[in-house]
């Protein structure tokens, strides 16, 4: 019995490292969300978006987000993959979370939702500024927009806005077009425009402003048109993803379930674009879609199997490799025809596209350059939405060896000639010197 | 040559290491994008917390203050309950779901529910039958047989009553005797046997009052020191059943304290700014915590179910029903089915209950349109929205939000009344009164019922504020905009705006020079409009944007833009600048966005310390994509002459050795010199032999042989040719010599 138990922890103990892990090429499936709200009543007042997410077979951890308890690691182990805070009013929250150990689960790779709302507090307006994103100071502000406002009976101030300019990606928001306009309600936010890897995913329309409906606006505001983004998607380098949004309503069964028409369009759509957007984009913040991953990274010369240890110069090789993209269940071939490869050093000296064969296998062949040194295969791939690749293989390039050059240039026939022709004179000579009388 | 190649490659291997290293520094430092943090000054006034997070569930309906809008319960609650009660396999997961699910489709008069009856009835008379059942599971299993209404046979129905019978006088918290009392409730009502009834009533009575606490609320067992509300609706429901199930009238002086405790309970009633009523309970460990919807909703089950057996009426102000009832409204569709299930039953409770029943006075529309001379619509319906009691709505006053002015509703038109339309059973106010000019509203309204006995049944809430919007088009005149030069205010170029159409201006000025634009804004009944919005834009090429408020002067809008106060804000940045006005308000119906045109501006150049424009966003469409395919160039062959041109100079070469031949021949050369004697001739030959080897050796090294292997040859064959020339030249020199003396 006690070397069961002894078997028990072991195996425990061995096993729990790989039970809580950002997401990983290894083990994408089985992931664990904590979600933090202001109260329980989100819980079902915002049922369809969390069904939605357990359906697709996300383990959801709900918590007040002042609940001492509270924790996002324990013995060094992050105990879940992702983290949604709908709970846009908290000062403080409780247990051992906080700014730093968010801004820190993130850097290690885990993903984050943040709806924030009109009256959002310091440490959600932080949490978004160092995410890149900044809401408008403005406690009291919200977006408004009096030409492309949600036809509404009870809302009359057009703070529920119907936003249908989206980031062009299907990656970002599915393949299938979203036709109805996305219901939006709450504060707007801007990007910093030195921040490389947020994206706007649904920005204002040109006439919207961000200011207080009820009072009057002596001032310009601060935020306006097009620059107000709605929902905001950031991509970091470790490929951790966040999702940030001004609106916690635009989450709820009210606004999923609501109709809409937008001002000044007849078309009245029974639903709301908000359920496929929002869903779409969990998908896509969850590394349902999007996440690549490289593999079999093979190079050789033409005609060979073998990877050698050098090349040499003007060689021709075949570079190849195997990429792959999740698709929340199993790994799917990624077909695409910008992937590029470069052969690298300082600078690029070739950089060619790679030919894919539709199952995800992409190669290319060309001619090493007459210029030797230690160089790189280099792929460095980008692309709206996509984690992004960087693959470097280096490889030396060196010169012919002295006995690779060419042998007997006809060029150089008069030079033989003569070294030959001196060499059979000075043997003849070498009998009449001698012998002649 | 071959020496050097291989030294260069040798240096490159050693600085291998060093480029590795470098590579890899490069790749692993990972920097996370450090973004600007700022402080944010401003101090945010929040409400509490849990009172803003279910504020949230109110945005759709909070709109601001104390004027809000209920609806009442709607078709959408009607699907969303098809959604959220869907049985899997056909049947509920336990008889509890199974009754909450038939009794919100009951509530709600679905009829195109989901059949679950014979599965139900099934489980109903399993559980019954069933002797290891505890009181819990019979009361749920009854009440699940209320709605389903499966024949329970004489004999179980007999056991039944016994055992919850000895469950109740066994009883020692306050749960026990709920699920006991309301299954014999429960029972009593489902068979035709009249004989249930509780022999000491008054007895379990004052046990069940045991529980409870000065300030109205209730435990759940003596020895439970934390009360709570949610335990006081269930202890008022079992109450009510235990009055209902007494063989005799009760002692009234029990029934007039219990009633002084729902009033004292009522004093802890919370409030939300919008009028609705909840109770909370601020139980802080208990795991069993319950939500304000539920525990608000146990209250109001409690009080319902106690105020219809009592005789007296229950002493509670209509308000308070009101608000309670504005609550569960105020909820919206919830997503759970345990939420959604109390709303829609206390709802239900409130419908038809015996202290006063809440009538909700709606709008179909807040937005009322003087353009399209929208008439002022009202509905009173219950709760649930059936109609109500024959009644008159009256508008006594309309308040311009956000000015604390007195009503715009005049004295001539006070009071009015709204006409009936039974039909549609639809309040209706055909035309505004004169005084409304487009804005935001707050209307009051005021419910008159006809028949004076009603206002004991129901309650309307004295007066209801309603947020209104008044919208309108407003008529934009006078448009213009113009360049003036900078001290004499002369007009340089003046161009008429037509803001409704499409053209567009170009115009061109110095620093020197002022913009200006005006317009004029007037509502429809020919008053002076002030938008929320009225800015004008300033787009440079650049992409970098100035933003202006236009400010007013009565109806007359106008803005200057003195280019000489603004060459630092423009960052000095000549060019086309697109002018755009956006004029918009939440009851100007034609709000809009309009690109007036653009002005060519000439700036000064910048002087050195003048601050820099900043960053614009990337447009992340071309930040990423392919980028050009680069191709090495290789370098050229070295370029050689022709071959035939080599081939004529090879023969050249070998003419100086045919001349060489041809003389030696014409000298008549011969070889008499060559020893005669063996030996020496032997030496001879060998000595040329080797000389010919050397030479073919030369061959060889330029065909085949490396340095190494000529010279270690050569070694020899130097060695053998010293050796036999020294024996050869010594013998020619002696020879000779000889020659000479004789």
């Amino acid at each position: 019995m006690g070397k069961l138990w002894v078997i028990f922890v072991a195996s425990i103990s061995i096993i729990l490292p790989f039970l809580c892990n950002s997401f990983s090429p290894e083990t994408p499936t089985d992931r664990r969300v904590l979600v933090l709200l202001d109260d329980f009543a989100i819980k079902s007042s915002h049922s369809l978006y969390f069904n939605s997410l357990k359906s697709r077979g996300f383990d959801l951890d709900f918590k007040l987000a002042d609940d001492p308890k509270i924790a996002l690691q324990r013995y060094g182990q992050y105990l879940y993959d992702a983290l949604i805070l709908f709970c846009p009013s908290i000062e403080r929250f409780g247990g051992s979370i906080d700014l730093a150990a968010i801004i820190n689960f993130v850097d290690s790779g885990h993903d984050l939702i943040i709806a924030a709302d009109a009256n959002a507090s310091d440490l959600i307006r932080e949490v978004a500024t160092e995410c890149g994103v900044e809401f408008d100071e403005d406690p009291s502000a919200m977006v408004i927009d009096h030409t492309s406002y949600a036809v509404s009976a009870t809302e009359g101030d057009h703070t529920l806005i119907a936003g249908d300019d989206f980031i062009k990606s299907d990656v970002i928001l599915g393949s299938k077009k979203i036709d109805a306009p996305v219901l939006f309600q709450g504060i707007g936010h801007s990007l910093n425009p030195s921040n490389s890897l947020v994206l706007k995913v649904l920005s204002a329309s040109p006439a919207a402003y961000s200011a207080n409906p009820k009072s009057k606006l002596s001032t310009p505001p601060s935020l306006t048109g097009s620059a107000i983004s709605f929902v905001s998607i950031v991509q970091a380098r470790n490929n951790a993803r966040i999702l940030i949004t001004g609106s916690l309503s635009m989450f709820s069964n009210g606004f999923f379930r609501s109709h809409v028409q937008k001002a000044g369009s007849p078309t009245k759509h029974e639903k709301s674009g908000n359920e496929q957007f929002l869903t779409e984009l969990s998908k896509w913040a969850f590394h349902e879609r999007g996440h690549l991953k490289a593999v079999n990274v093979k190079h050789h010369k033409v005609g060979e199997t073998d990877e050698p240890a050098l090349y040499r110069i003007n060689d021709d090789l075949e570079y190849s490799v195997e990429i792959y993209e999740w698709s929340g269940t199993s790994w799917e071939p990624y077909v695409a025809d910008d992937v590029q490869v470069q052969f690298y050093m300082m600078s690029p000296y070739v950089l060619k596209t790679l030919l894919n064969n539709k199952k995800g296998l992409y190669s290319i062949s060309f001619k090493v350059p007459d210029v030797y040194g230690v160089f790189q295969f280099k792929v460095e791939y980008q692309k709206l939405g996509y984690t992004s690749l960087s693959l470097s293989k280096q490889i030396p390039v060196r010169p012919y060896r002295h006995n690779e050059y060419e042998r007997f240039i006809p060029t150089a026939y008069p030079y033989y000639g003569a070294a030959f022709s001196m060499m059979a004179g000075f043997f003849i000579f070498s009998f009449v010197h001698l012998y002649s009388k | 040559m071959a020496i050097d190649g291989n030294l260069h490659y040798f240096l490159l291997l050693l600085l291998t290491p060093l480029l590795v290293v470098r590579h890899f520094c490069e790749d692993f430092t990972e920097k996370r994008n450090t973004t600007q943090t700022k402080t944010n000054f401003s101090h945010i006034s929040r409400m509490a917390r849990s009172l803003a997070g279910f504020l949230a569930l109110f945005l759709f309906v909070l709109i601001c203050g104390a004027a809000s809008l209920f609806q009442p319960i709607s078709d959408s609650h009607r699907s969303a309950a098809l959604e959220l009660f869907t049985p899997t396999h056909g049947s509920f997961k336990s008889l509890e779901e199974t009754y909450e699910a038939l009794r919100t489709f009951e509530v709600l008069g679905i009829g195109k529910k989901p059949d679950v009856t014979a599965t139900a009835c099934r489980s109903i008379s399993e559980t019954l039958g069933l002797l290891t059942s505890t009181p819990k599971d019979l009361f749920y299993a009854l009440k699940a047989n209320s709605i389903v209404k499966c024949k329970i046979n004489e004999k179980t129905s007999e056991g039944i009553i016994t055992r919850l019978n000895t469950a109740v006088n066994g009883a020692s918290s306050l749960l026990d005797f709920y699920y006991s009392i309301g299954g014999l409730v429960l029972i009593k009502d489902q068979t035709s046997k009249a004989d249930v009834y509780l022999t000491d009533a008054e007895g379990v009575f004052r046990s069940v009052k045991a529980f409870s606490q000065s300030d109205g609320r209730w435990r759940y067992s003596s020895n439970n020191p934390e009360s709570s509300a949610f335990a006081a609706g269930i202890a008022l429901e079992t109450l009510a059943g235990i009055v209902s199930l007494a063989s005799s009238e009760m002692d009234q002086s029990l029934i007039i304290t219990l009633k002084n405790d729902i009033s004292k309970l009522f004093d802890s009633i919370e409030k939300y700014d919008d009028g609705a009523l909840y109770f909370d309970d601020k139980l802080v460990d208990g795991h069993e915590h319950q939500g304000p919807l539920s525990t608000t909703s146990s209250v109001v089950r409690g009080l319902t179910a106690f105020a219809a057996v009592t005789a007296g009426s229950v002493n509670l102000p209509g308000d308070k029903i009101l608000g309670l009832a504005k609550f569960f409204l105020g909820i919206g569709v919830p997503g759970d089915a345990k939420d959604f299930f109390n709303q829609i039953d206390s709802l239900a409770c409130l419908e038809s209950n015996r202290v006063s029943i809440p009538l909700i006075l709606s709008l179909p529309s807040t937005e009322l349109s003087l353009t399209k001379k929208d008439s002022l619509k009202v509905r009173v319906n219950t709760v649930l929205g059936s109609n109500a009691p024959p009644l008159t709505v009256k508008l006594v006053g309309a308040f311009s939000s956000g000015s604390k002015d007195a009503s715009l509703v005049e004295s001539q038109y006070e009071m009015q009344e709204l006409k009936f339309d039974a039909e549609t059973g639809v309040h209706i106010l055909s035309s505004l009164p004169k005084s409304i000019d487009v804005g935001s509203y707050t209307f009051v309204f005021e419910i008159v019922l006809h028949e004076s006995e009603h206002e004991k049944v129901y309650v309307t809430g004295n007066q209801t504020k309603v947020p209104i919007f008044v919208t309108g088009l407003i008529k934009i005149e006078n448009a213009e905009i113009t360049v003036l030069d900078g001290d004499l205010g002369s007009i340089e170029t003046q161009k008429k705006l037509d803001l409704a159409g499409q053209n567009v201006v170009s115009l061109s000025a110095n620093h020197l020079q002022k913009l200006r634009i005006s317009f004029q804004l007037t509502t429809p009944r020919g008053r002076a409009f002030k938008p929320h919005q009225a800015l004008l834009k300033l787009r440079h090429e650049s992409k970098i944007e100035h933003i202006f408020v236009v400010g007013n002067s009565g109806k007359q809008f106008e803005i200057l833009l003195n280019f000489l106060g603004l060459v630092e804000k423009f960052f000095y940045l000549s060019g086309r600048y697109d002018i755009e006005l956006a004029v918009g308000d939440a009851v100007m119906e034609n709000s809009l966005l309009r690109a007036i045109g653009h002005i060519e501006l000439d700036l000064p150049e910048p002087p050195e310390k003048a601050p820099r424009p900043p960053p614009q966003p990337v447009d992340p469409y071309s930040r990423y994509g392919p980028k050009a395919e680069i191709t090495h160039i290789f370098r050229a062959p070295e370029k050689h002459p022709p071959k035939e041109l080599s081939l004529a100079f090879l023969g050249l070469t070998i003419l100086p050795l045919l001349g060489f031949l041809v003389g030696v021949l014409r000298l008549g050369v011969n070889l008499k010199n060559f020893p005669s004697k063996a030996i020496p001739a032997t030496f001879a030959i060998l000595f040329h032999v080797g000389i010919g080897a050397v030479l073919l050796l030369y061959v060889l090294f330029w065909l085949k042989l490396d340095l190494f292997q000529t010279l270690k040859l050569l070694g020899f064959l130097g060695v053998f040719l010293v050796l036999v020339g020294h024996r050869i030249l010594s013998h020619l020199a002696a020879a000779s010599a000889k020659v000479k003396s004789a």
